[in-house]
């Protein structure tokens, strides 16, 4: 099979999940009490006022034909209009989006600088005081609650030395980057940088000490491995087989994990959000749902739903990619 | 092996790159170039529209973004609280919240049913265009009447009475009401933001809800959904010129990245600080509190209808049974007024004979017995973590009430939007029979704070009493205002007698602030920076 033929394939199998994830979320409101209808109408609105609201919002239908309604907008990029916004829902999650995105991927960087290396000296060291640090350092990272730990970065670094903010997302890297290039402004640069920079350790210290604990027990698997007991009878620089040869066999699983990662960040940093007041999908997905605004809570997960599988599918392709052993049948 | 070259990650090179990665890093961290950039956040270095000029800007963060900017589409007090830096209700407030000049000049009542209001001369909006009374009667129609406006305002209720408002001949503004109303002109004062007709018929809602054009001190400079509204001052307001520039309103839930915000001299102004925080804000050089009693009191309603809550023995137990004057210093640290009646001190109506219902468990238990009601199982449900500390007070309620010997309670923490829409239905049926909530009145008047609850028919009424009933009606139509106050201060003292509610307290507003800025906080929960000035 043609990767060609495979990411067809791919796609019509993440289209039959997408479409699940929108049926799930779609039903989810029904299986939620409390109505929209109680955030818009005047506290004195008389019943005949909240149906009429009811059927302003299309409440009033039956559940499948508010499904077909809802499918049928979808297929034509439409996600409704926002309760409490009065605006299209689309606009709004999109708008969030990108720091969403941004903050994810600035945690997967954390994690890929600092996991790997790590990893790498853990397992070749082992035994020794940077193997002890590097494990002590993954269960500390692992145990750690995303909420303490951004606060404590704040309080620390924010509050008590004053070398980063506190919060925020002053600009986005799209617009900073405009900047830099058309301008050759640095300023929007170093600004997004430092409000990322916390969000970003917080949300990636646990995916860090996740891959350290992965990449170390990969590595100390393929170093164990014939092949590598091989390349050292070669001759080959132990540098050269532990980076070359073992890291390379090691970073399979590690891709793998790495792309789940990503889509759950995106998912995911709810909290990194909330702590760091960052604009992203998981506070317009809070504030959503304490008012019920359906539109935006719906959009937002199947968004998020989406990016997962797109995600899954390039991981998978990219495996591939990475050890042609594994087929892409 | 030239392959094996290429794609080798020598030490040298992991180090070439994380030494990168750092100087990158450090670049973000070090430089003081950038720091100009943290409280004003404008990165744009060909603006010059002034909202990065940190010694004339003010910043605001409070808990929630508005979610429009539509005066009349919402009902969210952080969503006004954008707003009425750059619209104006008809009246202004003094800080005790009597009514005094504002887009009124001069108001009057013609007759029953008929209101007369008459509109300042002079007023620009923030496009240029001038003031009028039709401008005045179409911003009353379009919260009254859903054919007006292209809008069914969730405000309605704001304007209880009111069925419409034209101009007469002589160029004042005419308010039609259902019947006599004396509430007509304190809502105005409160609700009803005033916008432009044609400004607003000329745009779709879209735009309505992203764009402003008030009278207010403030005009929209720019608006980012979900992250911040800037405004920069009106240089012709009526009142004179804001004496700060520029301001930027953003929001955290948060309250500790409000707070850390604040301290790290981010911000000038964070709202809804938690009473534990207060300490560390006031320690501070930097920073201090700014308090003011609110306009929220928080009560537990008992249902009339709902054994053991049909006796008033039992009800006047619960309020013996807890002692608030502890919870206020422990759980609210002092941030709170204990209340006695339905309605809060300074208000129009509000009886000063009444005191709190004393801490006297003995009291209680003897009541309970009298009621009939001995090993009464009941339950209080909360809306969780919607008031300040009001999980704590309604834990500490629940922990006095189940220490009497003869009564016990549980709490049950619920959604505020699942308790909203039980308490709102308009079926008394679905409410649940004990329960916590806090009830924002702006309006200064008793009235607004004694309907709702305690008279039958509305959407969510509690309690029925013929006499107290009787009277609260009798104020709503009374237009005699020494009349209206006894009848109101009555219908308090019989809310006590009954014991309508276990009454808690009054909520205080607490406001951290950087030393930079002075101001005194007032009750309506309103940050309005025209009354602030810097130092």
């Amino acid at each position: 099979m043609s990767t060609y033929q495979f990411l067809i394939r791919r796609g019509l199998q993440g289209l039959l999940v997408i479409w699940g994830v929108i049926t799930v979320v779609f039903l989810l409101r029904f299986m939620t009490p409390g109505s929209p209808v109680d955030f818009v109408a005047p506290l004195d609105a008389s019943p005949e006022l909240r149906a009429q609201i009811a059927r302003n919002l299309g409440l009033d239908q039956p559940i499948y034909v508010q499904y077909a309604q809802y499918l049928g907008s979808l297929l034509q990029g439409d996600m409704g209009f926002s309760y409490i916004r009065g605006r299209p829902a689309s606009g709004i999650i999109f708008l969030r989006l990108p720091a969403t995105i941004e903050l994810a991927v600035a945690a997967t960087v954390v994690a890929i600088i600092f996991s790997i290396p790590l990893g790498v000296i853990s397992a070749t060291r082992r035994h020794e005081p940077a193997d002890y640090a590097a494990t002590g350092f993954s269960l500390v990272g692992i145990s750690t609650p995303n909420f303490w730990l951004g606060i404590m970065l704040i309080l620390l670094v924010s509050v008590g030395l004053g070398i980063l903010p506190t919060s925020r997302r002053p600009i986005g890297l799209v617009p900073a980057m405009e900047m830099l290039i058309f301008q050759f402004e640095t300023v929007g640069i170093q600004t997004w940088i430092r409000h990322m920079i916390l969000p970003a350790i917080t949300l990636g210290t646990y995916f860090t000490a996740m891959i350290v604990r992965l990449t170390r027990s990969g590595m100390l698997d393929q170093l164990g491995q014939p092949y590598v007991k091989a390349a050292r009878a070669k001759g080959l620089p132990e540098t050269l087989v532990t980076y070359k040869h073992a890291l390379r066999n090691t970073m399979i699983p590690i891709i793998t994990v790495l792309g789940l990662q990503l889509g759950t960040l995106i998912g995911g940093a709810v909290i990194t959000e909330f702590v760091f007041n960052w604009p992203g999908l998981g506070t317009l997905i809070i504030d959503a749902i304490n008012v019920r605004d359906w539109p935006i809570i719906q959009g937002a997960l199947i968004v998020i739903g989406v990016g997962f599988v797109v995600i899954n599918i390039v991981v998978d392709a990219l495996y591939a990619r990475l050890n042609p052993r594994v087929s892409l049948e | 092996m030239p392959e094996a070259t290429e794609d080798r990650i020598s030490r040298r090179n992991y180090l070439q790159f994380a030494g990168a990665a750092a100087a990158v890093g450090l670049a973000g961290c070090a430089g003081e170039d950038v720091d100009d950039l943290e409280d004003g956040d404008d990165v744009d270095p060909g603006d010059d529209d002034g909202i990065d000029d940190e010694e004339n800007h003010l910043h605001i963060t409070q808990t929630q973004n508005p979610t429009t900017l539509d005066p009349h589409d919402h009902r969210e007090t952080t969503t006004d609280n954008i707003i009425l830096q750059a619209y104006e209700f008809h009246f202004k407030r003094d800080l005790d919240g009597n009514l005094v000049d504002g887009l009124v000049t001069d108001w009057e009542i013609v007759d029953d049913d008929r209101y007369q209001i008459e509109i300042r001369e002079g007023v620009s909006f923030h496009n240029g265009d001038e003031l009028t009374p039709e401008d005045s009667a179409f911003s009353i129609n379009r919260v009254v009447d859903a054919d007006v406006g292209n809008l069914e305002s969730p405000q309605r209720d704001q304007l209880a009475g009111v069925e419409s408002a034209e101009v007469d001949d002589d160029g004042h503004v005419l308010i039609h009401t259902d019947g006599p109303n004396p509430m007509t002109f304190a809502n105005l004062g409160s609700y009803c933001p005033v916008v432009e007709e044609d400004w607003i018929m000329d745009r779709d809602p879209e735009a309505i809800a992203e764009d402003m054009n008030g009278t207010g001190p403030y005009q929209l400079e720019e608006f980012v959904d979900g992250e911040y509204t800037d405004f920069t001052s009106f240089p012709d307001y009526w009142d004179g010129e804001a004496e700060i520039a520029s301001l930027r309103i953003d929001a955290s839930s948060e309250s500790s990245t409000r707070i850390n915000s604040l301290r790290a001299g981010e911000i000038d102004v964070a709202t809804a600080v938690p009473p534990s925080d207060a300490g560390a804000i006031e320690s501070d050089d930097d920073t201090y509190i700014a308090d003011a009693p609110s306009t929220r009191i928080l009560m537990l309603p008992m249902r009339y209808d709902v054994e053991p809550f049909t006796s008033q023995e039992f009800r006047q137990a619960m309020n013996y049974a807890i002692d608030f004057d502890s919870i206020i210093e422990n759980v609210l640290s002092g941030f709170g007024d204990a209340t006695a009646q339905p309605t809060l001190e300074g208000y129009f109506g509000h009886n000063p004979d009444l005191d709190p219902y004393p801490y006297d468990p003995e009291r209680a238990e003897e009541l309970v017995e009298e009621s009939g009601f001995a090993g009464a199982e009941i339950e209080l449900v909360v809306p969780a973590g919607r008031y300040l500390q009001s999980d704590e007070i309604a834990q500490a309620c629940v922990g006095y009430i189940d220490d009497l010997d003869n009564v016990s309670c549980d709490i049950d923490l619920t959604d505020f939007g699942e308790l909203t829409g039980i308490l709102l239905d308009g079926d008394i049926e679905t409410t649940p029979p004990f329960f916590l909530i806090g009830w924002g009145n702006t309006t200064f008047d008793a009235e607004n704070n004694l309907l709702p609850w305690l008279t039958e028919g509305t959407s969510q009424y509690t309690f029925v009493d013929e006499e107290l009933e009787d009277l609260i009606l009798s104020a709503r139509t009374e237009v005699d205002e020494d009349e209206r106050e006894q009848l109101l201060m009555d219908a308090c003292a019989r809310a006590n007698e009954l014991a309508v509610f276990v009454f808690l307290n009054r909520e205080y507003l607490i406001y951290g602030m950087n030393q930079r800025v002075d101001w005194d906080a007032t009750p309506d929960e309103y940050t309005r920076a025209y009354e602030m000035s810097l130092r």
